[in-house]
Parts: structure tokens; sequence; C-alpha cells
């Protein structure tokens, strides 16, 4: 029987490929800790996101790829996750190092249900064990402090010398909006000066720490905040919020055009409301009918995450301050946030594999 | 799931040809006439808000300069100042004009 090396093991998980980012693990650096004694064979897989929907497959792979050789009697796979970071863009500073990846969740119009999705997100981004913020950047209604059942005006701490706004934890995330800082009545009734400023301090005076996502509300449409935000972060994508009628084509033209303009790419549309489910009948219900944003994702070539129905009670607890997630985990519904929050995070590694690589492009005229 | 993007390393405007080459990250290598690419621009401006893809035909389109948008895209601007056409690396890897890509078309 013959003995097995490092050399002869790294080079049979070459053939293991990661399914999203489409290169080799081996290359990609996502073998650790390797270790190799007598027949025992022991490593660590470095996931790009712990939120991974390849996790398995990738586990199959490297079991395949190894028990057939020679000598290998004993063999140990670890899983371990390092999230990189995959902020692009025209922004010439960036006000948060500390963040890995920004992520803006938008649409382009209002009343899509962007505040619950982007809540959800980061509650199921969290729950697969990524370190996650929400910044509802909503000016003109915020509503992420409804939603996760947070008020009131966030403590001013001192980091390194400098004042910073703690921002306070809502089911186990770090929160902040601009709501905080108002009475619940009052309106922001800005001129865009006053609303670039009030961004840029809800940008670079909180204290987020190290996060892998930030999930950031977006206000509806597409002007001045967008801008601001592009200018003055290094964003990683977009995720495009639509409804399943035919007009959710024209939106997701609108937001698209906007991304494309500010050098922001987008990486996934999903599809609110798109049924309902009676509880009396049981039947589904295709209110606004169906497969509209998954139509526009096709024709932009934008990755489809998925489809959320409308259920009265995501609208019942975002009233009362629980995320649907917290509240009812194992739910369809809850079920398919966490689905979705898996396929973005892995686009945002498609995404930072990309921007990596991208780096080297040569434009030249001769 | 989605396939990663194709990366282009190297965009070269070859003046006194009319065309852009592109060369991939795996070594594959496209002509485009600046005709061609014009045509094919996919801002909003030109294509509307059709679900199919068109051919816009604009006579005599000569290419000023070409940048590099974020990480996953090409813009060109054309002589005549139009600039709003947004390439990203998929959609400029599926307009590949040579002969082999184009055997294998479904746009």
């Amino acid at each position: 029987m013959g003995t097995v090396t490092r050399d002869v093991v790294l080079e049979a998980l070459k053939k293991v490929q990661d399914p999203e980012l489409q290169r080799d693990i081996v290359s990609l650096g996502m073998v650790k800790n390797l270790e190799v004694t007598g027949g025992k064979v022991a490593f660590t897989v470095e996931l790009t996101t712990p939120a991974c929907p390849l996790r398995e497959r990738i586990q199959e792979d490297c079991q395949k790829a190894l028990v057939g050789l020679n000598g290998v009697t004993d063999l140990q796979i670890s899983f371990g996750a390092q999230v990189r970071g995959s902020k692009t863009g025209a922004g010439q500073t960036d006000l948060l190092p500390s963040v890995k990846n920004v992520i803006l969740v938008a649409a382009g119009k209002g009343g899509v249900g962007k505040s619950t999705v982007a809540a959800n997100l980061a509650v199921a981004l969290k729950m697969h064990g990524a370190a996650t913020g929400l910044l509802d950047a909503d000016i003109y209604g915020p509503s992420i402090p409804i939603i996760m059942g947070v008020k009131g005006e966030p403590k001013k701490i001192e980091v390194n010398g400098e004042f910073k706004l703690e921002p306070p934890t809502a089911h186990n995330l770090p929160v902040m909006s601009i709501g905080f800082f108002l009475e619940p009545d009052q309106a922001v009734i800005w001129r865009g000066p006053m609303l670039g400023k009030a961004l840029h301090q809800l940008m670079a005076d909180v204290h987020w720490g190290d996060l892998d996502y930030l999930v950031v509300d977006m206000p509806p449409g597409t002007g001045d905040v967008q801008i601001t935000f592009s200018q003055q972060l290094k964003v990683s994508g977009a995720l495009l919020v639509a409804t399943p009628q035919d007009v959710a084509l024209a939106d997701v033209v609108r937001a698209k055009s906007m991304f494309d303009k500010v050098m922001i790419p987008i990486v996934g549309i999903v599809e609110n409301m798109s049924y309902f489910i009676c509880d009396g009948c049981g039947k589904k219900h295709e209110i606004f009918s169906r497969g509209g944003a998954e139509r526009a994702a096709k024709r932009f070539k934008i990755p489809f995450l998925g489809e959320i129905p409308i259920t009265s009670s995501i609208r019942e607890w975002g009233d009362k301050g629980v995320p649907i997630l917290v509240r009812e985990p194992q739910s369809e519904i809850s079920r398919t946030f966490l689905e979705i929050a898996s396929r973005l995070a892995g686009q945002l590694s498609v995404v930072s594999e990309i921007a990596r690589r991208a780096q080297s492009l040569k434009i030249i005229s001769s | 799931m989605i396939m990663a993007s194709p990366i282009p390393v190297e965009i070269n405007h070859r003046k006194e040809k009319g065309v852009v080459r592109v060369t991939w990250e795996d070594g594959h290598v496209g002509e485009y006439g600046c005709g061609y690419l014009r045509g094919y621009c996919p801002c909003a401006l030109c294509q509307g808000h059709g679900a199919k893809i068109k051919f816009v035909e604009v006579p005599d389109a000569k290419l000023a300069e070409i940048s590099a948008v974020g990480n996953y895209a090409i813009q060109f601007t054309w002589q005549d100042g139009h600039n709003t056409g947004i390439y990203t690396f998929d959609y400029l890897k599926s307009l590949c004009p040579c002969p082999e890509c184009n055997r294998s078309k479904d746009r």
C-alpha cells in the first residue's frame, strides 16, 4: 500500500470545483489545515459564506476525489467559513472598512415590501451564522424600527478617541435607522444637502464593528440617496425587490439603469407578494399575477433568487416588531427567506471573486 | 445557480481596423466591429422596454473611449457622445461574433 502525501491529496482535491465560483477549491485557497498522518487525512474547507448553499455537494465531491486514493484509510472533512469582501463601485473612499459586504435592498418604486424583505434577509443571514447588520436608509419613511421592534436614540460611545453611535441590537442584529432620531409623527422634509449629511452620519459615525454583511434598506426610487451611497460607500451589490405584475419589468429597467450608472452590480431579484395561500380553502391565489419579476430577471440576465408569498402573518408580526423568521422559524415563508439568503450570499461570493479577477483587466488602444 | 461570469483580461481598440479585440481569461479572443457593438448597445434609449435585444443601426459609429465600470462591465463612449450603454461581461461575451461562438448562439 502506498503512502499518501500532502501533494497527492492537494492534487486530488484540485478536481473538486466550487460549483458557483467554477474554479477548483485548492487554487481558490479554500483548503485549510491539511494534515496527513499515515493514512489519515484531515482538512477544513473554508467556504466563502456560512450561508453556503452548496456545502453538501462540495463535501461529497471531496470524498469522491479522495476515497479512491491509494493509502487513504481515514478521512475527516470539516467546514469553516470566511466571508470574503466584494466591495466595488465608483466610491473613492470606504467609510466602512470593517464591513466586508454592503448589500443595498432596492426597488424602482415604493410599496413592494423592501423593508420587510431587507429585515428578514438580514435575520436569515444572521441565522446562517454570518455577522450581519441592518441599516435603514429609507429617510422618507423609515420602517425598520417598527419591523424590528426597536426605538429610542442610540447611545454615544467613545471608540479610539472618537464619538460614535452604538447601534441598538434587535433580535441579535445591530440596527441603525434615521427613524431613531425622529419623533414618531415627524416627517423628514429636508433638501438634498441635508439628506447627504444625515446619510453620511448614518454611514460614518456608527460603530458597526466587524460585519460580514450589512443589509441596507434603501428608499424607493432612483435618486439622491442612491447616488450618495454609491459615492461614499464601497457597495458589493444591489438586490432588487419587485412584484409579479408586468409593470415590474419597467421598475426593474429603471432600477437597473440607475445602478449601472453608479456602477453597482445587481446580484439578484426577488419577487415579493408572489401568491397568497388562502387559509380557508388552501388554494394558491396569484393576486398580482405571477412571474413578472422572473421574466425581468431573465431579460436582463440577473439571478432570480426566489418568490416570497403574501401572508397575513408576515404583516402581523412585522407590525409587532418581530420578523416572521424569529417568530415562526419553521414556517414555509421562513424557509423561503433562508433559501433566498443562501442564494444571495452565494451570489456575493461570486461577485467578490469576479471583483478580484477583474482587477487585472487591461484596456488599450493601438 | 448562475454561472460565474466570463472575465476579459484585455480590451484592445484597434483604431485603423475599426474593431475592438477582447481577450478572455480562458484565452478566447473575439473581434467586434464598432458598428456591431454600437448596434447592440444595451441601454434603455437604444433598446426601449422590449423583451428582446435588437440591433439598432447607427451609421458610421466611431468609438471614442473605453472604460471599465466597477468590476463587472465595460462602458463605450462613442464619438457622437452616446455613452449610456453598460456592457456587462456576460453580455459582451454573448455578443462575441467569432464563428465558434456564433455556431452555439441562442441569442
